[in-house]
């Protein structure tokens, strides 16, 4: 074989590689996504893009998109908002994809919802609830999520009624958990409780105990933590090994997810959380998809998953409404929406934020995630207070 | 303030000691290993890792205690080294550094990778040794004071095989002058595939402590290798008890930074010492190389 030969057969073989893909799915309907399939935000992005690939399962079976199947482009951000910038670049410039789903976590999203503001993509924002990210006057980032400044809510305003004054609040130090605390400082403010302790740490956090010390110090009522699945798993570990008792422990993420009672196993007990979405929430296809992710993936959906689906129903809802897939047209369609799916109601305001969607709170009782408020969704009553560790 | 009462600066001092006991035995291996031939082994942390693995498939499919898979752990991964360095470091000691950094590095990524492969990329923590024990008014973390009597005991083992024994001594005659001790009879290949044993056993045995107080994933080394660095620049380049001091300082400094200032400058604390530590002595607390 002579080089010649060698060199024209390799550059053939490139050339398949690079016409081919094009030619067959010349007419599909290409949607774009990145999601963190490692590092931090791995199992909670991984759940995203399993509903959400759900939604592109069932369209193309329904006979797709506008008449179109519909084929999903996604690459893993491994968690890096400047990771998640490049991509979103790369999908729209070099993949041309001709709609996007948002990363999974506030901070990836504020950085790639500045690429798809720059190049004017509109973006349904699945896996984001930092209200930092819709007031910097961008149009065309579209949240599904419930507000994290509204997380803590309805568990302060309850341990309110319990006569709870002392709270030690702790956080990540990125947009979304500061999002929580924020919203949790307002709350506060609001119903006369004190933030008696305050702290933020850094993303890599693992070590807690020097945190646990200080907030046992100061004899709180309440731990609230803007958390995600690995920092509140570690923080109620070593509160237990600290011994710290407080009546309420409460985290944003972690108590949401399965993982959560997993990894803790009893020591998860009682400790409350949020969730944008439950299976057992009366909306339409919810039960439906809660039952077919559970036969596919072995394991009930969180909301992460939720949310992923939704998005596909938000898309197909605006995409169907705008006649096409024009990106003007389906900016459009996404501010006029209106609409409630598996995922609770999708309706934004002029900065696209959401402003239809309530929060819920769950808590760990008897192994399982229950839905304790607002009421009238709630699956189980709240048990208060906390258990001592001792008495376990 | 109340930070300043005595119980609470004991409780993190015990905080401090407990997590630097750890870091130490982890940062040993890693200065006997540059002590002896000159490499700084970037994979040192993922060998931890392996051993962390190890005793979370241990735990979740026979349901062996984390502190008897270090039965199984620990020589398994002595021998993983030992070949480790017969098939790949030997090659590239006595080369330039960029060669072993190169080397090491491979190694590293490669592991990194078979452990997203193996088990994705979710955080795993072992549900075992959990909770606390009371020493009069001090809660002890069990996990944590298992994790610290445990390296402790095998960074000192390891310290007395140096000293005391002749196979010890021959590593240290090795470290010293290798060349030397070749012309003495001492098979210096051997040495070095013993010493790269050792140090990964003992990046296992960190690695198995490690599992029970953390949630960690394929990825986590990172965060360890860098404090790893930071602290056998602090206690001295290839010095075993250099290492040793360092952990222990950095651990206690890590908590009581933690404890007055926040968590996050808590993470910085490292690099802080370190520079301040290159200021003042450039070649760390115990001086360079001597294993």
């Amino acid at each position: 074989m002579n080089r010649r030969y060698l060199l024209s057969s390799l550059l053939s073989v490139v050339l398949a590689f690079i016409v081919f893909p094009a030619a067959t799915h010349a007419k599909d309907i290409v949607v774009g996504t990145s999601v963190a399939l490692t590092g931090k935000y791995a199992r909670t992005g991984q759940e995203q893009l399993q509903g959400f690939q759900m939604w592109v399962d069932e369209i193309n079976a329904r006979g797709g998109l506008l008449g179109q199947q519909v084929k999903l482009v996604h690459y893993d951000d491994e968690s890096k908002p400047e990771t998640g910038a490049k991509l979103y670049e790369k999908l729209i410039t070099d993949d041309k994809v001709d709609l996007l789903i948002g990363p999974y976590s506030s901070d990836v999203t504020m950085a790639a919802s500045t690429v798809v503001e720059k190049h004017n993509f509109p973006m349904v924002s699945s896996g984001a609830s930092a209200s930092e990210i819709w007031e910097r006057g961008y149009k065309n980032t579209f949240g599904l999520y419930t507000l994290a400044e509204l997380y803590m809510d309805q568990i302060l305003e309850f341990g309110k009624s319990k006569g709870l004054k002392k709270i030690a609040l702790v956080y990540e130090n990125t947009a979304f958990p500061r999002g929580v605390a924020s919203g949790v400082k307002t709350k506060a403010k609001q119903l006369g409780m004190q933030i008696v302790f305050e702290e933020e740490y850094g993303k890599a956090s693992t070590d807690f105990s020097s945190m646990i010390i200080k907030i046992k110090a100061k004899k709180v009522d309440m731990v609230i933590g803007g958390s995600y699945l690995p920092d509140s798993t570690a923080f109620m570990r070593q509160a237990k090994e600290n011994r710290l008792y407080v009546k309420i422990f409460a985290f944003a993420v972690g108590p949401g997810l399965p993982d959560f009672g997993q990894n803790l196993g009893l020591d998860a007990e009682g400790v409350m959380g949020n969730t944008q979405w439950e299976p057992t929430l009366k909306l339409p296809g919810a039960k439906e998809f809660g039952e077919k992710y559970k036969a596919k993936y072995g394991h009930e959906p969180g909301y992460h998953a939720g949310g992923g689906y939704g998005a596909g129903y938000v898309l197909e809802a605006a995409v169907k409404n705008a006649g096409s897939t024009d990106r003007d047209k389906v900016r459009a369609a996404l501010f006029a929406l209106d609409t409630v799916n598996a995922f609770g109601r999708f309706k934004v305001d002029a900065t696209g934020k959401q402003i239809g969607k309530p929060a819920y709170a769950v808590q760990w009782l008897g192994g399982e995630r229950h839905v304790v408020f607002p009421t009238d969704a709630a699956t189980a009553k709240v048990a208060y207070p906390f258990k001592d560790w001792g008495k376990r | 303030m109340e930070l300043l009462e005595p119980d609470i600066l004991l409780q993190l001092l015990i905080g401090g000691l407990l997590a630097g006991m750890l870091y130490a035995l982890l940062a040993c291996g890693l200065n006997l290993v540059f002590g002896v031939m000159r490499v700084i082994n970037l994979a040192h942390a993922e060998l931890m890792l392996v051993g962390a693995f190890g005793a979370y498939v241990l735990f979740t499919v026979f349901g062996l205690h984390p502190l008897l898979s270090l039965l199984i752990i620990v020589p398994l991964l002595f021998i993983a080294g030992y070949y480790l360095q017969s098939v790949l470091i030997e090659r590239v000691v006595g080369r330039p550094m960029l060669t072993s950094l190169l080397a090491t590095y491979g190694v590293s990524i490669i592991l990194i990778n078979v452990g997203l492969l193996l088990f994705s990329a979710d955080f795993k923590s072992i549900p075992a040794l959990q909770g606390s024990f009371l020493i009069g008014e001090f809660s002890v973390s069990m996990p944590r004071a298992t994790a610290g009597a445990i390296s402790l005991l095998l960074t000192v083992g390891v310290y007395l095989f140096l000293e005391r024994s002749r196979l010890g001594k021959a590593i240290r005659a090795v470290s010293e002058h290798a060349q030397v001790a070749a012309i003495c009879g001492i098979d210096v290949r051997k040495i070095r595939m013993l010493t790269f044993g050792m140090a990964a056993a003992m990046a296992g045995a960190a690695g198995v402590m490690l599992s029970v107080i953390y949630s960690f994933w394929p990825g986590s080394g990172v965060d360890f290798i860098q404090k790893c660095f930071a602290i056998i620049i602090i206690g001295g380049m290839g010095n075993f008890l250099g290492a040793f001091y360092g952990g222990i300082l950095l651990g206690v400094v890590e908590a009581f930074v933690g404890g007055f200032a926040s968590s996050q400058w808590a993470e910085a604390v490292a690099y802080l010492l370190l520079v301040t530590v290159l200021l003042i002595r450039p070649t760390g607390l115990k001086g360079a190389a001597r294993v």
